[in-house]
């Protein structure tokens, strides 16, 4: 027994550093493996609060930018009123409009050249941010929410080399899955579009909305180089992003109205 | 000794902070060069700092950038390996008659040779392992083996620099 004691005693760095290693090592996992399960992130208040201040520096180098956006947006938004919109159209546009709210929020920390990126916003759950809700920005997609705090929100960027998002050619309406493998912020990989499927150059992809993330038709990129590889049966694509993340200010979360009754329909167990 | 428990302190949240606030949004050559500098807290932790402080104080560093990035154990794994690793080049570098526990690992005290292995080793070392833990496969072994050595390079550089902006008060007494 003396012995153990002396032997543990002797080890007792060792041992240390396995048990940190171990530690951080489940933290990993875990972290990787139940994204909804950790406390550990920027959506935690004092850190919320310290980018916010770092934000606050930031934004006046970035008016410019942020105020011609804003402008732009304005200006789709006129183009979109004042043009006779088709029949069809207004359904959809009357339909949505019942179906998802937007919720504005900025922008306070963001990252873009990682392999997985983050952004923390400056709402959280009083604002009626919830995670899993879609994140889009003026020119297209952003991220997901992954955790939220009352003040302020994490969001999982679309640049992360484990998000995908299921995504339709417009002109065609075939299905695929947007991934970012690049390692460019401006640019991500459209992958799982069918040989046969006619894409051409500057074909506008838009979000599919099946999913209770996004809304459909949300517009994502345009298509900029189309590879075939001779032994895969799949299209090769490369889509350059609406927005460029590495600017945004100002993001829209989308609250899906009819999540919670979509939801507890397809949890319903499958009777024999 | 009081006095420098306060500097450690300092200069663990001021390192933590700089980083989370301005290294970590430097976008440089695409993404291919990320110095994390806060690293030079766990280097230049006195020569008599317990092997137990150093780990654990690895730890907590590497759990506040944690924190910062969102990325619950990559830093801290990563800050643990370096202070294991801490122990083991202290003991493998170490002068023939032990340390002055008057001086302290910084170049000024050391010499830059000295100081370029112990640290470039640690640095290499963690920013291996944060790298590979960061992209989670190995099948782009070389580009990010590249990215970890150029980043690697570049935190180097700015921990001399700190060191050299921080040199007046840190002349052997």
């Amino acid at each position: 027994m003396r012995d153990l004691f002396r032997f543990l005693f002797r080890q007792r760095n060792n041992l240390l550093f396995l048990a940190l290693m171990g530690v951080s090592v489940s933290l990993l996992i875990n972290g990787n493996m139940h994204q909804r399960a950790q406390a550990i992130s920027s959506s935690n208040a004092v850190i919320g609060q310290i980018y916010a201040w770092r934000n606050e520096v930031n934004e006046f180098t970035d008016l410019r930018a942020v105020n011609r956006q804003l402008a732009m947006a304005l200006a789709a938004e006129r183009n979109r009123r004042h043009t006779l919109p088709q029949q069809d159209t207004v359904q959809t546009i009357a339909d949505s409009a019942r179906r998802y709210s937007f919720i504005t929020a900025q922008v306070i920390n963001s990252t873009t050249h990682k392999e997985r990126n983050y952004i923390t916003l400056g709402s959280g759950s009083l604002a009626g941010i919830a995670p899993d809700m879609g994140v889009i920005g003026m020119g297209g997609l952003v991220g997901i929410v992954r955790d939220v705090s009352p003040h302020f929100a994490l969001v999982t960027s679309i640049l992360g080399n484990e998000f995908r998002t299921s995504v339709q050619l417009k002109r065609t309406g075939h299905f695929g899955l947007l991934g970012w493998d690049t390692s460019d912020p401006r640019t991500a990989s459209l992958i799982d579009v069918a040989n046969h499927v006619p894409v051409a150059l500057g074909d506008t992809v838009v979000t599919r909305g099946n999913d209770g993330v996004f809304p459909p038709g949300v517009p994502v990129g345009v298509v900029i180089a189309v590879n075939n590889d001779p032994g895969s049966n799949f299209h090769d694509i490369r889509v350059r992003l609406g927005e460029d993340l590495t600017r945004t200010a100002y993001v829209h979360v989308v609250a899906d109205l009819l999540k919670a009754e979509r939801d507890s329909l397809e949890a319903m167990p499958a009777l024999p | 000794m009081i006095n420098t428990v306060r500097n450690h302190v300092l200069s663990f949240l001021l390192l933590v902070l700089l980083q989370a606030v301005v290294l970590d949004h430097l976008d440089l050559a695409n993404g291919w060069v990320v110095p994390y500098l806060y690293v030079l807290f766990l280097i230049s932790l006195p020569f008599d700092t317990p092997p137990w402080a150093t780990l654990v104080l690895g730890f907590v560093l590497g759990m506040a950038m944690d924190f910062f990035s969102s990325t619950p154990g990559m830093h801290a794994s990563a800050c643990v390996v370096m202070a294991y690793a801490r122990l083991w080049m202290l003991r493998i570098l170490a002068p023939r008659d032990g340390y002055d526990y008057t001086r302290r690992p910084v170049v000024q005290h050391m010499g830059l040779t000295w100081y370029m292995t112990y640290a470039g080793v640690l640095v290499l070392l963690h920013h291996l392992w944060l790298f590979f833990v960061e992209v989670y496969r190995f099948d782009d072994f070389l580009s990010t083996f590249l990215r970890s050595l150029m980043s690697a390079t570049a935190t180097l550089i700015l921990c001399l620099l700190a060191q050299a902006l921080t040199s007046r008060e840190s002349r052997p007494r």
